[in-house]
């Protein structure tokens, strides 16, 4: 893939990408101070494994078509995929910083992390499983309706409902293959592994899915 | 050479289907060419598929032997071509330099010495240079437009593509447009779509006029203007009564004797008074859209 070039990834990335993983980051580092030592452990989980797959879900669904020189970009010849790839990774990229900088400040406050996660993988399994997953549903809504709020909305609400009503996805019989909060929140259900498996097939056929949308360019201009 | 054949398009919108294109068929030279019709015509519909952004329906559109239909095709063409979309979107954060250089990019200029070049000869064409450096959003309307040509012409293409470039534009950068795009289209075939007649005077030798997705008339704008001799007429009113008998007033002209018309339309005998006048271009595009049956919007 050529014509890359990181400094105009940056430049033309919308401000509100960093800016709003960064505002639920300082909250959380803020509630680890203003809750206390014993409730570092708590506020970790819940931010790796809920609010960064959430925010990674809503960044993406707007990280494509929010774009003003889109149809420009559709002029050149610059591959589906390329485009697709270059507004998602960013996105993944800054939830990436933000999950491994919050976990160094966890731990430089004291959490431990080995009470819930039975190792150093599981921990960072935590996070990216459901944030890609959310990430690559939120990108193939925002296509599929060719309308970046959609996307974002239709995340939101499925993260909510499955956030509510986990316990009813994990005692689904196919439902535990496609609960996003199993990896940070029940790491020692029997179907985990299948789960992060399954996750993994279905972001992949999303983006799959999101790259053939993309090719139809006259949707989005 | 482009070649268009029974070039279709159908969009289905809200349960509606819309026939933006109605089997095109057009050859287009090197050189200028001008795209006029109202709006709604299915212009920006024939310049996107040209662009290779939209698809055909049916038919199909070739340039310079790359068929529009395929992918390879349609990166061929992408790899050729010059872009200017009806609503320029762009960086605005970004000074020209940075949109233009970027734009490069995107286009496969990968050497940054050979690109720096491009983007400072285009930056100067377009008069930019002393402004190069300011962030796009600082920038007037006509000076965003100045920066939507000059990304279009950074990797020297040999098609170029501009819709609708001069709406918006006052009447100076209008004619600093009209003549940057007669001097680009010596060594390149130059599409300007527009419903401004006034621009494809003064810029083209060939057109084709297209209405509710067809080509309804293909030539040169002497041939429009002389389709519209003996159809003209002025007269002058000294009431408030206008001029009416299927007559399509032109324009207005307020005298001391009274309002001087111009006027276009199959017979003017209601009017002993009406003098026949030469028909201009727009006339001539007015009397064809008339004559073809399709409804001509003026302002009255």
């Amino acid at each position: 893939m050529k014509r890359i070039s990181l400094r105009y990834l940056l430049l033309t990335s919308r401000y509100d990408q960093i800016w709003f993983p960064l505002a639920f980051w300082a909250l959380f580092i803020i509630l680890n101070f203003v809750r206390g030592q014993q409730y570092v452990l708590d506020n970790t989980r819940s931010y790796l494994g809920a609010v960064i797959p959430l925010v990674g879900g809503i960044m993406s669904a707007y990280a494509v078509l929010e774009d003003p020189a889109i149809e420009l970009r559709f002029a050149t010849p610059i591959r589906t995929l390329q485009t697709l790839l270059e507004r998602l990774l960013p996105v993944l990229v800054i939830q990436m910083l933000c999950a491994v900088t919050y976990q160094l400040v966890a731990l430089a406050y004291g959490a431990d992390f080995s009470t819930y996660y039975p190792n150093w993988i599981d921990v960072q399994l935590a996070w990216l499983i459901p944030t890609v997953s959310l990430s690559a549903l939120g990108c193939f809504i925002s296509l599929a309706a060719a309308h970046s709020t959609t996307g974002a909305l239709l995340t939101g609400m499925i993260w909510l409902v499955q956030l509510v009503a986990r316990s009813w996805f994990a005692g689904g019989r196919v439902g535990q293959y496609f609960l996003v909060f199993m990896s940070p929140l029940m790491v020692e259900h029997p179907a985990l592994r299948a789960n992060q498996s399954a996750l993994t097939s279905l972001s992949l056929v999303l983006i799959f899915a999101s790259w053939m949308l993309l090719r139809r360019q006259e949707r989005y201009i | 050479m482009i070649t268009i054949t029974s070039l279709a398009k159908t969009y289905h919108t809200n349960g509606r289907t819309v026939h933006a294109l109605n089997g095109i068929d057009l050859e287009i030279k090197p050189g200028m060419f001008g795209l006029l019709g109202p709006n709604g015509a299915g212009k920006t519909t024939l310049m996107r598929i040209l662009a290779g952004i939209a698809n055909a329906s049916s038919g199909s559109a070739v340039v310079d032997g790359h068929d529009l239909s395929t992918d390879a095709g349609k990166r061929a063409v992408k790899s050729m071509l010059g872009y200017l979309p009806q609503e320029l979107g762009m960086y605005l954060e970004l000074s020209a330099r940075q949109f233009v250089d970027y734009m490069a990019i995107l286009k496969g200029l990968d050497d940054p010495r050979q690109r720096a070049q491009q983007v400072d000869r285009v930056l100067d064409l377009v008069g930019l240079t002393q402004d190069a450096e300011r962030k796009i959003k600082n920038y007037s309307g006509g000076m965003k437009r100045r920066v939507g040509i000059a990304q279009a012409l950074v990797n020297d293409p040999s098609l170029l593509i501009v819709d609708e470039p001069t709406a918006g534009l006052d009447p100076e950068e209008r004619i600093r447009f009209r003549n940057l795009l007669v001097n680009l289209s010596a060594k390149r075939t130059v599409i300007l779509s527009t419903h401004i007649v006034e621009d494809i005077g003064q810029t083209c030798q060939d057109l084709a006029v297209l209405a509710q997705g067809q080509v309804i008339f293909r030539g040169s704008p002497v041939e429009l203007t002389k389709a519209a001799a003996g159809h003209v007429w002025t007269l002058t009113c000294s009431g408030l009564e206008k001029p009416d008998h299927d007559l399509t007033v032109l324009s207005m002209l307020h005298l001391a004797e009274g309002t001087q018309y111009r006027l276009v339309g199959p017979s003017a005998a209601d009017y002993p008074a009406a003098k026949e006048v030469q028909p201009g271009l727009e006339d001539g595009y007015v009397w064809l859209m008339k004559n073809s049956g399709h409804r001509v919007e003026l302002l009255s």
